[in-house]
């Protein structure tokens, strides 16, 4: 199991800890009008269950950090692959804990691949930054040029039934979607609390204390998004264009981000799609 | 005439021609449509969020420091090192993540058409290798005015400071024409981005791809209100 190197720039790192590492690979194939599973891999603390879907339903796999949460160092690797024409959900089966780093950042890397006709929900639950947290995510994917995609990327900025806010932290959220072969979508978010106040600022989030970006990749992208608009309300915005719909959500906290995300998710992933867990 | 004189005279030269283009490349009056762009600004103000100068300056210095400003610098920057060093291919992969990054339908009409329009305009007065490559192509604007101040031979920083520059006072304008900020407090607002300009041009000059990386959700949020805003007077 390798040991990520603790960051020279952090002073006084202190003893060499171990880190969480786990990497976790699925793949599905069409049989017949249905999806089953072709291959799946899984080491260390990433795990992959595949409950039983109900009759008819495409698979929703969820995936499991058996670490229980991640800090900086840790390392956690997802890889999904769609063989062509079948569909599948991806979820978390809880949200991820981001605890204080003593050096370096944790990091979460998703590498997608959806072969002709395939469809992925990618669905994970939001990541929960504790003061102090650093995270840094990033999701590639690469799109046939008729495959769909639903994606998305919350996070909650402190565990505010403790009332904690944030003093210094960072999350660094990377997007790199292709389709075809061409770059359609690119996002680097970055949040870095070595600015005072730094969720306060109104070009930021008005004080708001969680935060989701959603993507959606499909021919019917524009004909969706009045309907995504209204599903979202006040909390959220959107827009589409060139087969792409992108929404944005800035919420008081996690429960007002669920209530914003949830239908608008609902309106783009088909209700057997929708991750189940999303709402025990 | 001493060799040491005739040097400096030819640097004074070459500093007065870099000027020059600039001055045009970025001034308001150069032909890429700026002032038809708001950048989100409208529904900003029509919604009264931004209701003085210090309000607007703050929000235009987030752009600039840790937003979509800071994204078009750190892009310009990575275009023209690609045109100095003549690799088309990088230039083209510099041009199609600056596309993708354009987070709203707005956000990439309002890079594209300018990009375009700026690349125009240019070869139309200025041609170069840079102009050249960049006819017929879709690049976004911090692309093509990255490479069209390499094509020249115009140092980055200064480049980057002018283009940043142009960036800022457009929007400033939009806030002074939109009602909310006097002719004078918008010259003043614009005065004091100036110091940030040249921090955030000297940083970008040395940054690189991996340092792409916007917190400014609200003003991507904003982008995509102002589609659905029912009168317009700015197309963005």
């Amino acid at each position: 199991m390798p040991f990520a190197a603790i960051s020279p720039s952090d002073p006084a790192p202190g003893p060499r800890l171990q880190r969480t590492y786990g990497r976790a690979a699925i793949a599905f194939k069409a049989d017949g009008a249905r999806t089953r599973l072709d291959r799946l891999f899984q080491e260390g603390a990433a795990k992959i269950r595949l409950p039983r879907a109900p009759a008819g339903a495409p698979p929703q796999a969820v995936l499991i950090n058996t670490a229980g949460g991640l800090t900086g160092g840790d390392r956690l690797a997802y890889e999904v692959a769609l063989r062509a024409g079948c569909r599948a959900t991806l979820t978390t089966q809880a949200c991820e804990k981001i605890y204080r780093a003593s050096g370096g950042e944790a990091e979460i890397g998703t590498a997608l691949r959806l072969a002709a006709g395939s469809r992925l929900d990618w669905l994970p639950q939001e990541a929960i930054l504790f003061d102090g947290a650093r995270l840094s995510r990033r999701l590639d994917a690469e799109l046939a040029a008729d495959a769909s995609l639903l994606a998305v990327e919350a996070a909650v900025f402190g565990r505010h039934a403790m009332g904690e806010e944030i003093g210094r932290g960072l999350l660094r959220d990377r997007w790199r979607i292709r389709r075809g072969g061409e770059l359609i979508f690119a996002d680097d978010l970055r949040l870095d609390w070595s600015e005072a106040d730094l969720l306060r600022r109104p070009a930021v989030l008005d004080g708001a204390r969680a935060a989701a970006t959603v993507l959606y990749v499909g021919e019917d992208a524009e004909a969706r998004l009045e309907d995504v608009r209204s599903a979202l309300g006040g909390a959220g915005a959107a827009s589409a264009w060139r087969g792409k719909l992108v929404a944005r959500i800035a919420a008081e906290d996690g429960a007002s981000l669920r209530r914003a995300l949830l239908p608008a998710l609902a309106r783009l992933a088909p209700g057997a799609a929708f991750p189940r867990i999303w709402h025990v | 005439m001493r060799p040491a004189a005739a040097t400096a005279g030819s640097d004074r030269g070459r500093d007065a021609t870099a000027l020059l283009k600039l001055a045009t490349f970025f001034s308001a009056s150069f032909p890429i449509g700026a002032f038809s762009y708001s950048h989100g600004l409208e529904w900003l103000i029509a919604e009264g969020r931004l209701p003085d100068a210090a309000s607007v300056r703050d929000w235009i210095g987030d752009l600039l420091r840790i937003g979509s400003g800071w994204n078009d610098a750190v892009l310009f920057a990575e275009a023209w090192r690609r045109t100095t060093a003549g690799d088309c291919p990088g230039l083209a992969a510099a041009a199609e993540l600056a596309g993708a990054l354009a987070g709203t339908r707005e956000r990439h009409l309002e890079t594209v058409a300018q990009g375009g329009a700026f690349a125009v305009a240019a070869e139309a007065g200025w041609p170069c290798e840079a102009t050249a490559w960049l006819r017929d192509r879709e690049t976004p604007y911090p692309i093509a005015a990255g490479a069209v101040a390499a094509g020249h031979a115009i140092p980055l920083e200064l480049g980057l400071a002018a283009f940043l520059n142009a960036f800022a006072a457009n929007l400033v304008s939009v806030a002074v024409r939109l009602v909310p900020l006097g002719q004078s407090a918008g010259l003043g607002a614009h005065a004091a981005l100036h110091p940030l300009i040249r921090d955030v041009a000297a940083r970008a000059a040395a940054a690189s791809l991996d340092d792409l990386g916007a917190a400014t959700i609200a003003s991507d949020m904003a982008s995509m209100r102002h589609e659905t805003l029912y009168s317009r007077i700015f197309r963005t």
